[in-house]
């Protein structure tokens, strides 16, 4: 090129290049579908290996859910429900999908433990050594030796731990195990138990078909949040929800629980009127249908009956009018109802209705839950009166050795109950604990077993499923700390003749080898063993649900009495709820912990559910600290005003409270179990909803973490016009 | 040369005795009032160059400040994460974003005086024009502080820049804010240059009084201008164009400013009316920040009593009123309108303003900016006190700071989603870092007083050569020539 | 007669794609409020805990909520039926258009708002504009997770850093991986084949994800279903999540 370029020309050049080339790309085409790719590729798009999936019990509650843990590289990823599983058929609940950080807390037991101090200083202090599992099998080896003296106390889920202690104390000469937990406690199982005994003659927690109900009355039955078996009742509902004729759901109990936020109806009746009430739509239904009342409703005052529950006469008629239109009417009877000194004749009454409601044995009504595989034992947990007795024993220097899994008593039993101080009186205590809980804390021994996820076991399940079934666990990972399963010490300790829990658990399922009618079926055990590895347990195809028998149970009188009436606004009634994502177990999951409450949205924290109204008329706001004060203990708590509560009621979740159990649960929020007292019903399960208190101010105000806006949702902070 | 009467004041001087009127008119204004050139020069140059050692105790507290307050306190933020800061959801903008605009809002005021009050030929203007523009570029500079403190990842903060590049990325011209990034840039490099071009003569007139390493930089930034015809004439001619280029350039950033809010699917912000909104707003500011630069540099350096005088803080408290009330105008045209909309989000935004646990802070901005002025400004007396109208000035700052305060953080906690509506909004670290530009901005601009003539002598001097008074019968009469 | 001006019927930018690839029907009577959804979006998702201060100043982290409101006074009163409300994957997404970096994006292949972590310089500006206030903002490290927490971690999905937004997406690394097994068997993917964590978790089946532009599919059926809304819809964002309203007094009157 020969010709020179002036400064001048190579600038005009220069500026109209720059200025096209903004033009062109400025005003080009939009972002929108250009291929964009990222600087690097980022995970989501690529291919990081290969994952493995194995099925097994969810271990966050006793209802026995399945579940699938996709694992990569040895490490657990994420929790998914087994398809498969009758019980869940695929679906979790929050608690399940958090289980990932049980197995992975930073706060697990990582040695068996020792206290150091010895038994010099039993309930004081403790100074953990670490120690060898040898020595551990030694520990329990000697305390087998005298096997009166030794207790072992278990959690609620009746698996393969409870049979083999079961027979290695029938063998030895023990005393029989105890389960127990604070759930429960809660629904009052045992008072459901023994009014299924007094009404249709058989022990049992029955099972209620509440997917095929057109109208479902519950009284307080909290079952989607943690009542029996909440993901199979979830799914009920839904399915309940979803027939041509949309099921009706109409939810009576003081407070507006989860499960009444999805009720077309509430009516927040008086706490203890339950069975009045239930007893009072029995006869009007029947007066309406047959012309004359049986004569377990005829002795009830409808009007005095509606009086007691705070309703009027109408809205009894109004049930009474839905019930006589409806198919398949179901009545539940929810925990708290039955956890008054008059609970066992409100669960009786409630289950008379369904009597009358013509409901054992029918679609959408009320059945014998299904025999389980492994033998048809009604194999109930503790109920409260037999936990005080233990207490008692343990203070009477009976117990020798205290041997605690799968349950953390100090923390789920009412303080008033005198647990942990019996603890001190009892020489040697070991506890099984996965994590440092309370009951691990107080011990003096702690071995701790597998995560749940680490190990191996079935579990019978009885609730949830109209199926005969066996849910089966398998280690998922290999065990991440120097932990040992449970079953595997007791049988090196006990000298048992199996080899190994595996042995064990295949000795046991061997005789289903055998059976017909099961999900699937194998020519011999290693075969079915591979199978029920595979599928997560076993189960009958067909349901195997009982039905009840009812002669007679209408001509039976009920005893049902008014509950106490408190005139004085001063005393509250208490109502204490496991919470719905919490639990018993929950605390030490941060993620549950930061899963905001479905109705308060409160997290990391305990609160007080008030009425607005009462909380004006006591001066109180919300995140003021009160004092909650009942005959047996105290806490301090926040408010929160709840527009959904009676007013003559204040609510506090059961859950946070923890004093050990982990960085995430420990000294965070209360323990509503310690304003429990030692009052039983007939039954003996805990009238812990009889329970008044009074609330005191303190001046002090803690702020509640929560997700929703207090002024969107409720206006706070912006006056008004 | 032609020659008019000016608009400078005269009428007030009826009642005094003629003499005695001309010698009022000389002592009023500085216009009138001229001094030979080379004691000017030598005046400014003194004003340049006398420092007490307060002077250096205040600028070593202040360079304490920005480096603890602004770059410490910046440094945690950017290695901890911006939890340190006030912000959660809805509230994802607010003090930094407040302060971005409260500082681009106060560099409006050096263009607006210098480039328009030049290009209508404000007479008062000549001897602050270069402590206005000093103003813009450095709050500018505290803005783009601001803004870059905002970014979760400012360490990637060139991805902004629309430069083509092996990462394949490239700006998205859709987006407000990049209108923004590229309008503050603009309006940055122009005002810088446009800070720069009537600093030439002064500088070449420092150069030419001066020894030393002062000497040797003044030469540099002089760039050889020796004062002859033709560079006069060029010098004149840039300084037109860009009077004028910069003016459209002023209203839009503040106008592209006000996108960020307006152009966003949020009641309360989605509002026409925001671009002219906010930039009378940016005025508003300026023009207040302007009157207390003034006032400080006046009480506070030497000879600038000579050159800075009453009449001119009468000018800056007249301006300030009228500002005021056109941004009363702007500010009700705004809530009318959203509030004639019935959007019950937006409703529920402007009872949210009022009622809400920042109430106050509206009615504060109401009173700062509106009443405060409307009932001091009016009396002559009291626009000429510099106590007041310093009082006024600093009251409409902090009125202002509230507008942008209820627009950014007050009005995102109203939302579309009432479940999620605002929980509280407690400031954190935004408030050293906010304390630090201040100091960096005061720090710079003593900075900038020991080294460029922040009169531009040879503005006053070319308006003194220009005015004059003469005398039809008794009445003397201000004359101004047209200098081209 | 008066002769009218005829106003233009609006029609929003973006017109292609007006159904959506992907998309979710929420049934609200369905819907128990249980936070499983939110419990395993959070797992499967890396979404990091924040501790109670921050969970309380509006800085959680989840990608979906449950919202509920309360209607009425003691004791007419009533919560409101709970609201699952995640990212709406809008058609016409108002996020979009305001990222000066382009950090999000829509994509082409699943027609959804990509979030480019590595992309986001932390504007937030995306945020404000979202009317759903979908998105959640990474104030600080929160993935620091003291060990061994962070095996859990899924190896699919990005631990995104402080400084970035992110919100829902879909479970996009579940999409691309059943998308990719289908094209490599020559077929769409099936109906109910991927499902994001949300509604796999979902033990009432509430939430149902699947092909918008398969009129056959479970979700194209459910959102043209009599009962279904979207939310927002009058802000013409082309949400790709809709809800089916219903939930109390449905029977009763």
């Amino acid at each position: 090129m020969t010709e020179k370029l002036s400064r001048r020309d190579f600038l005009k050049v220069v500026g109209a290049g720059a200025a096209t080339a903004a033009v062109l790309t400025g005003c080009g085409p939009a972002s929108r579908y250009v291929t964009r790719e990222p600087y690097t590729k980022m995970p989501e798009y690529n291919y990081n290996g290969q994952s493995t999936y194995f099925a097994t019990t969810c271990r966050e509650c006793a209802a026995g859910c399945g579940l699938v843990v996709r694992t990569m590289q040895g490490r657990a990823i994420k929790t998914e429900g087994n398809p498969y599983n009758p019980v869940n058929l695929g679906k979790t609940c929050a608690r399940g999908q958090a289980t990932l950080q049980g197995l992975y807390n930073p706060d697990r037991v990582k040695n068996p433990l020792r206290n150091s101090r010895g038994e010099s200083n039993p309930a004081g202090e403790r100074d953990w050594t670490e120690m060898s599992w040898d020595a551990a099998i030694g520990v329990v080896a000697e305390a087998l030796k005298a096997p009166a003296g030794v207790q072992f106390l278990l959690g609620l889920a009746p698996d393969h731990l409870f049979d083999l202690v079961s027979d290695l104390c029938k063998s030895l000469g023990a005393p029989a195990p105890i389960r127990y937990g604070a759930l429960s406690m809660f629904e009052a199982r045992v008072t459901l138990g023994e009014a299924a005994r007094a009404v249709f003659g058989r022990p049992d927690t029955l099972f209620f078909d509440l997917a095929n109900a057109d109208l479902v009355i519950s009284f307080g039955a909290n079952f989607l949040e943690t009542w029996i078996s909440p993901v199979a009742f979830t799914r009920g509902y839904a399915r309940m929800r979803k027939q041509r004729a949309r099921g009706i759901l109409i939810q009576l109990e003081p407070r507006l629980s989860q499960t009444a936020a999805k009720a077309d109806l509430w009516y927040p009746i008086k706490p203890g009127s339950e069975g009045l009430v239930a007893a009072a739509l029995g006869k009007l239904y029947a007066e309406e249908k047959l012309g004359v009342a049986p004569v377990a409703f005829e002795g009830v005052d409808v009007t005095a009956a509606a009086e007691a529950a705070g309703l009027e006469v109408e809205a009894l008629e109004k049930l009474t009018a839905l019930l006589l239109d409806a198919d398949r009417p179901l009545v539940l009877p929810g925990g708290a109802a039955l956890a008054h000194e008059n609970g066992l004749e409100t669960a009786k009454a409630i289950l008379a209705l369904n009597v009358l409601l013509g409901n054992p044995g029918k679609p959408g009504g009320v059945y014998h839950t299904p025999v389980s595989p492994l033998g048809e034992e009604y194999r109930r947990p503790a109920s409260l009166k037999e936990m005080a007795d233990l207490v008692e024993r343990m203070n009477a220097g009976q117990i020798k050795t205290l041997l605690v899994h799968g349950v953390n008593p100090v923390f789920e039993l009412p303080k008033a109950l005198g647990f942990e101080a019996a603890l001190a009186k009892v020489p040697t205590v070991i506890s099984f604990a996965t994590f440092p809980d309370e009951t691990a804390m107080a011990a003096h021994y702690i071995f701790p077993d597998h995560h749940g996820l680490e190990s191996w076991g079935y579990q019978r399940v009885t609730d949830g499923t109209g199926q005969s079934m066996l849910s089966g666990a398998q280690p998922v990972v290999a065990p991440f700390y120097n932990t040992k399963s449970t079953v595997d010490v007791l049988l090196a300790a006990a000298n048992l003749p199996f080899k190994d829990e595996v042995e064990y658990l295949q000795n046991q399922v061997a005789a289903l080898v055998e059976q017909s009618g099961g999900f699937y079926s194998a020519p011999d055990l290693p075969s079915f063993w591979a199978l029920f590895q595979q599928f997560g347990g076993w189960w009958k195809n067909d349901p195997g649900l009982g039905v009840p028998g009812v002669a007679g149970v209408l001509e039976k009188k009920l005893n049902l009495k008014t509950g106490e009436k408190s005139a004085s606004y001063d005393e509250f009634d208490l109502l204490v709820y496991p919470s719905p994502i919490l639990a018993e177990a929950g605390a030490n999951k941060p993620w549950l912990q930061e899963t905001p409450d479905p109705m308060t949205t409160v997290m990391w924290n305990s609160w007080i559910e008030i009425n607005p109204k009462t909380a004006k008329k006591l001066g109180l706001h919300n995140d003021d600290v009160v004092r909650v004060v009942s005959p047996y203990g105290a806490v301090e708590v926040s408010v929160y005003e709840y527009p959904a509560i009676r007013p003559d009621a204040v609510a506090i979740p059961f859950g946070q409270g923890h004093t050990a159990y982990g960085r995430y649960a420990q000294q965070r929020g209360v323990n509503p179990a310690d304003l429990f007292g030692p009052r039983f019903n007939a039954a003996g399960d805990l009238a812990f909803a009889d329970v008044k208190v009074r609330i005191e101010k303190t001046g002090k105000k803690r702020e509640l973490s929560r997700l929703e806006s207090k002024l969107g949702v409720y206006g706070e902070g912006m006056e008004e016009h | 040369m032609a020659i008019s009467a000016s608009a400078l004041p005269h009428a007030h001087a009826e009642s005094h005795a003629h003499h005695d009127h001309e010698a009022e008119l000389r002592r009023e204004h500085l216009m009138l009032d001229p001094k030979p050139r080379g004691e000017m020069n030598a005046m400014v140059m003194e004003s340049m160059t006398t420092t007490s050692w307060k002077f250096w105790v205040v600028a070593g507290i202040l360079a304490l400040i920005v480096a603890v307050a602004l770059f410490g306190a910046w440094g945690y933020m950017i290695s901890e994460g911006l939890y340190l800061s006030g912000k959660n959801r809805p509230g994802y903008w607010s003090l930094f974003l407040v302060h971005t605009v409260f500082w681009v809002g106060i560099s409006h005021a050096g263009t607006f005086v210098s480039a328009l009050l030049r290009v209508f030929k404000v007479e008062f203007r000549r001897p602050f024009t270069r402590a206005a523009e000093l103003m813009t570029t450095f709050a500018l500079a505290q803005a783009g502080i601001q803004i870059f403190a905002h970014m979760g990842r400012v360490w990637l903060a060139y991805w902004m820049f629309p430069i083509p590049n092996q990462r394949q990325l490239w700006v998205n011209f859709q987006s407000p804010l990049m209108w923004d990034f590229l309008a503050i840039n603009t309006y940055l490099l122009a005002s810088t240059m446009y800070l720069f071009l009537p600093l030439i003569p002064d500088l070449a007139m420092a150069r030419d009084r001066s020894t030393g390493w002062r000497k040797s930089v003044y030469r540099i930034l002089a760039l050889g201008f020796r004062g002859t015809e033709a560079e006069w004439t060029h010098l004149r001619i840039a300084l037109n164009i860009f009077a004028f280029a910069i003016l459209p350039v002023m209203f839009s950033v503040h106008t592209i400013v006000s996108w960020d809010f307006a152009v966003a699917m949020r009641p309360g912000w989605s509002s026409t009316i925001f671009g002219p909104y906010f930039v009378i707003g940016a005025l508003q500011s300026g023009v207040a920040a302007v009157g207390m630069v003034v006032i400080v540099i006046r009480y506070t350096m030497k000879h600038m009593d000579y050159f800075i005088r009453k009449e001119h803080f009468d000018a800056i408290g007249k301006l300030m009123l009228v500002i005021s009330m056109g941004w009363a105008y702007f500010f009700f045209n705004d809530y009318m309108i959203q509030w004639y909309g019935g959007d019950s989000f937006t409703d529920a935004l402007l009872h949210f303003h009022e009622a809400g646990p920042g109430g106050w802070i509206w009615f504060m901005m109401l009173i700062t900016n509106v009443a405060i002025p409307w009932l001091v400004l009016w009396n002559r007396a009291w626009r000429r006190n510099p106590v007041i109208l310093f009082s006024v000035g600093l009251l409409i700052n902090v009125g202002m700071w509230a507008e942008r305060y209820i627009i950014v953080p007050v009005s995102l906690q109203i939302n579309r989603m009432p479940f999620l509506w605002g929980q509280d909004f407690r400031p954190g670290i935004e408030v050293p870092i906010f304390i630090g530009t201040v100091a960096f901005f005061i720090l710079l601009y003593m900075l900038a007083s020991r080294f460029l003539p922040l009169v531009p002598v040879w503005e006053v001097q070319e308006g003194q050569m220009a005015h004059s008074i003469r005398k039809y019968g008794k009445e003397p009469v201000v004359t101004v020539a047209e200098l081209e | 007669m008066a002769i009218l001006p005829k106003i233009p019927e609006y029609k929003a930018e973006w017109a292609e794609g007006e159904e959506g690839r992907w998309g979710i029907a929420i049934d609200m009577d369905l819907c128990t409020g249980c936070q499983a959804c939110v419990a395993a979006c959070s797992m499967e998702n890396n979404v990091p805990f924040v501790g109670e201060h921050d969970a309380g100043y509006g800085r959680q982290m989840a990608w979906i909520r449950v919202e509920r409101l309360w209607e009425g006074e003691y004791p007419e009163v009533r919560a409101t039926p709970f609201q699952p409300v995640m990212c709406q994957q809008c058609g016409a997404a108002p996020c979009e258009a305001v990222c000066p970096v382009f950090a999000t994006v829509h994509s082409q292949a699943e027609q959804i708002n990509l979030q480019v972590y590595n992309r986001c310089v932390g504007t937030r500006y995306c945020a404000n504009n979202c009317p759903y206030v979908a998105r959640v903002f990474n104030w600080a490290d929160y993935s620091n997770y003291p060990e061994p927490l962070a095996n859990q971690f899924n190896p699919d999905v990005t631990v995104r850093r402080r400084g970035v937004m992110e919100k829902c997406t879909f479970c996009i690394q579940r999409i691309h991986k059943a998308t990719d097994q289908a094209k490599a068997e020559g077929r769409e993917v099936r109906d109910g084949e991927v499902q994001p964590a949300c509604a796999q978790a979902c033990p009432a089946e509430a939430i149902v994800f699947g092909r918008l532009d398969d009129p056959e599919s479970r979700v194209s059926k459910l959102s043209k279903d009599k009962r279904s809304v979207k939310l927002l819809e009058d802000l013409g964002t082309q949400p790709r999540v809709t809800y089916l309203k219903g939930g109390y007094h449905g029977n009763l009157g």
